[in-house]
């Protein structure tokens, strides 16, 4: 087998490689797609690697300017997807997210190792916008203007149908189950330092995902989804402040691998609720603030509210950080694990007046 | 009759990659081939060509990975040659494209999971399909359930027939062979002295396997000689761990008892867990359509602990050849059925005899052949006597024995009344060697690669 025949699996599961490692046989691979483009390369540069997935990035010197290659972890189908998306924005809705840069045959796409690889222009300038509410007022307007132009894509033919559109409720489930396998580990390790913490907080978050359930199943979700795929859109489902960026011309989107139909609001539900978890605790000025900058863009009926209320409600910083203790629970549970619980739980108790007051005060787009 | 089977976008028959519904194929399909021309036509593999004529049966093989680029080649395939009768497999999606290009051929349509539900099909394409077919074959009543709780005109076209089992290559624990075996993996294994407890399938959520680690902390105090073995193509030493494997690696590691994970295991070498094994459980917390781990349990001679999920308990007789666990994801009611027998040798020794002739007298491939045989009879029937789609009526001119009552229905769906519905008993008709039915032996082999 010469290497070009091999397959791209994850190189470095057990992460002992450098960062930047790139594998040679991947290299080589690198050098055959780039024969298949109309440009020459001067310089290449790894950017990142997704070593335990099998993805990477590199900004390449050409001919004809500075571009991107990327290699796709996920499997090819889905990724057509994700190309589809990014060509359809470009192109038909002249979003500023990079154009792909096609191959000599006029292809969007080489697909070697396995894998999808493509190229797409590197934006310069591209900076990251101050961490600060007028910053995250214009990363909410740029998602919104990206949901907005995203409606009515239709995946090429050879794609896969990336939906989460109808995968809530399971979500949500997902996250309910998980919170009592922490309940049950911890009290397997009970003698552990921060199984105590564990168990003293674990049935008000469980209480907390189940009441979100409860109150999902309750609310509008189904007649809304029930609206189908092509007429919600994308959800970017990996946004904030390093993909979206100012630029020429204004905010850009970058980093669209992940793209996938669903309700527009879980983009704007993580970037609140990440940037709730920097600032410490929630702050009605920047959430209305994020909110008025979203509507703007892409306007949230009194429904969709609701569904983004009861997002909000899901205990999601909890269940992100304590996950991990599902692995080595005897290293993880006399970790600083303890800490990160009681900041949450500080963070959690200023959520929910923020989110009785929006409940009361946002109506039709804006705050009474 | 000229015969056309279509199985799915995703795997290859015959199953060199694996696959309980090429397995069911390859076992019954081309034994049908002394009475019918049966063409196959599948996705395509790098290790099989795209035509072959083998065993008299022909083979097409055609673009698959989506269902989409599938669909196109079945559509492109039949523009060109018609068929009597068109047996589908599993994709209730592939029905109307079939009709458009072969509109003169009677359609069958096999389900092996349930791929009716609305997340898998438009409401409305699901209603013309099923107004296309003839019938409708399930791997279990529950299937068939389902799919008339959501299309209650369906109900007449409906049809169980239950898989089966090589009976040959599993075989009972209390065999000269199956003892053989057994020493040599107990000794291998370091079981020795021990009580082994079964679970074969994926570490994943809907197989229940935290359930089962769960209860063995109150069942090891009772029964301190108790070891769990989990077959499973994924063990705790995988680089890749999953959340959930994470997690019931924690549960091993606080049981006091030992837990023994496979990793994968050769296709070959599946049968031989079970002959080492006392026990077969079951834990699937997701509504199953009937995993053949039953089958092979029963065919191994092994009492079997299951849940109330999905068509699983169908083929159980409550404390004949098992036990079923009505709560399926509480752990204190498997250290019941567990614990008792486990205190109880004999017990289990004559429920395994039980679920061994069970199985030699019901899900035998003999008899599923058969079965399929009989419907397509009934299609030959229809289409000599130019009897419409729509008509149930059978070759004497009776209206068909409808499986599925409606009160049988009611039965199924009520929460109060939860019997499950008796596997109809049938006598094998006649004995033939597996020799006979073409990769029986090696490709059923082979599907348990991705089955575990």
């Amino acid at each position: 087998m010469t290497s070009l025949e091999q397959l791209i699996t994850p190189w470095d599961l057990d992460e002992t490689l450098a960062d930047l490692y790139v594998p040679p046989f991947i290299e080589e691979m690198a050098q055959q797609v780039i024969k298949q483009y109309n440009f020459n390369v001067s310089s290449m540069e790894v950017i990142t690697t997704k070593a335990d997935k099998g993805g990477l990035i590199w900004k390449i010197n050409t001919s004809i300017g500075p571009k991107s290659l990327k290699i796709l972890h996920r499997k090819p189908s889905r990724s057509l997807f994700s190309i589809g998306a990014q060509e359809y924005l470009v192109n038909e809705k002249k979003a500023r997210i990079p154009p792909i840069v096609k191959t000599k045959s006029g292809s969007n796409i080489v697909e070697m190792g396995g894998k999808i690889w493509f190229v797409a222009d590197w934006i310069e300038p591209l900076y990251q916008v101050s961490a600060d509410i007028e910053g995250a007022k214009l990363l909410s307007n740029a998602i919104g203007e990206f949901h907005q132009l995203s409606k009515g894509y239709v995946p090429p033919k050879g794609a896969e149908n990336a939906s989460r559109l109808l995968r809530w409720p399971n979500a949500y489930k997902k996250v309910v189950r998980k919170i009592s396998w922490f309940k049950n580990v911890a009290n397997l390790y009970s003698e552990m330092l921060t199984s105590k913490t564990i168990l003293s907080t674990v049935d008000m978050f469980e209480e907390q995902a189940k009441k979100a359930l409860t109150m999902l199943e309750q609310s509008s979700y189904q007649q809304l989804v029930a609206k189908g795929n092509k007429e919600w859109g994308l959800v970017h489902q990996d946004y904030g402040w390093s993909n979206g960026q100012m630029g020429p011309g204004g905010m850009w989107i970058i980093d669209l691998d992940g793209v996938a139909y669903d309700l527009p609001i879980r983009d704007l539900r993580k970037l609140i609720s990440g940037s709730m978890d920097d600032l410490g605790r929630w702050d009605i000025d920047w959430i209305v603030g994020m909110l008025e900058a979203y509507n703007e863009a892409n306007p949230i009926t009194d429904e969709l509210f609701e569904i983004l209320l009861i997002d909000f409600s899901l205990p999601n910083l909890y269940y992100k950080n304590v996950k991990d203790m599902l692995f080595e629970p005897t290293i993880a549970l006399n970790s600083d694990l303890d800490a990160i619980v009681q900041r949450i739980v500080e963070i959690d108790k200023t959520k929910w007046p923020i989110l009785e007051q929006l409940r009361k005060e946002w109506r039709g787009g804006k705050r009474k | 009759m000229k015969v056309l089977i279509v199985c799915t976008e995703k795997l290859p028959v015959p199953p060199v990659k694996g696959g309980a519904i090429q397995t069911f194929i390859a076992g019954a399909i081309p034994n049908l081939s002394k009475n019918h021309s049966i063409t196959i036509i599948g996705r395509n593999d790098d290790t099989l060509p795209d035509k072959e004529i083998k065993g008299g049966v022909h083979y097409v093989r055609v673009p698959g990975g989506l269902l989409e680029t599938y669909r196109e080649g079945v559509v492109d395939y039949l523009k060109n040659n018609t068929f009597d009768l068109i047996h589908i497999f599993n994709r209730p999606r592939l029905v109307l494209p079939i009709r458009e290009v072969a509109p003169n051929s009677r359609l069958i349509l096999s389900m092996h999971n349930d791929m009716f539900k609305r997340e898998k099909i438009d409401t409305e394409e699901a209603q013309k399909a099923i107004d296309q077919l003839d019938k409708i074959i399930t791997i279990s009543n529950y299937i068939g359930n389902e799919i008339v709780k959501l299309y209650p005109d369906a109900q007449p076209k409906i049809q169980t027939i239950y898989s089966g089992v090589d009976l040959e290559r599993f075989v009972p624990t209390y065999s000269v062979k199956g003892q053989r075996i057994r020493a040599s993996m107990r000794q291998k294994h370091k079981l020795e002295s021990k009580k082994v407890i079964l679970f074969a399938g994926r570490l994943s959520v809907n197989k229940g396997a935290d359930i089962l680690l769960r209860s063995m902390l109150d069942l090891a105090k009772k029964h301190p000689n108790a070891a769990l073995v989990l077959m499973g193509s994924k063990g705790f030493s995988d680089n890749r761990m999953t959340d959930y494997i994470a997690y019931i690696k924690a549960i091993a590691e606080r049981l006091p008892i030992p837990v023994i994970t496979t990793g994968f295991v050769h296709p070959d070498e599946i049968q031989d867990w079970f002959a080492t094994a006392d026990i077969f459980v079951c834990p699937s917390q997701w509504e199953e359509p009937l995993a053949r781990v039953h089958y092979e349990a029963m065919a191994a001679g092994l009492p079997i602990v299951t849940t109330a999920r999905g068509g699983n308990p169908e083929i159980i007789e409550i404390g004949k050849n098992g036990f079923i666990v009505e709560q399926a994801d509480d752990p204190r009611e498997f250290v019941a059925h567990l614990s008792k027998l486990l205190s109880s040798p004999s017990l289990c020794r004559e429920m395994g005899q039980y679920g061994r002739s069970f199985v030699e007298k019901n899900h035998n491939w003999n008899r599923v052949i058969d079965d399929i045989s009989q419907v397509w009879s009934g299609i030959d029937y229809k289409i000599k006597n130019n009897v419409d789609i729509s008509s149930t009526s059978n070759m004497n001119g009776e209206k068909e024995e409808q499986l599925l009552t409606k009160k049988a229905v009611a039965e199924k769906i009520s929460p109060i009344e939860k019997k499950p519905i008796r596997p109809k008993q049938k006598q094998p008709i006649k004995r033939i060697t597996t020799a006979s039915i073409p990769w029986i032996n090696k490709e059923i082999l082979a599907n348990k690669a991705s089955n575990y």
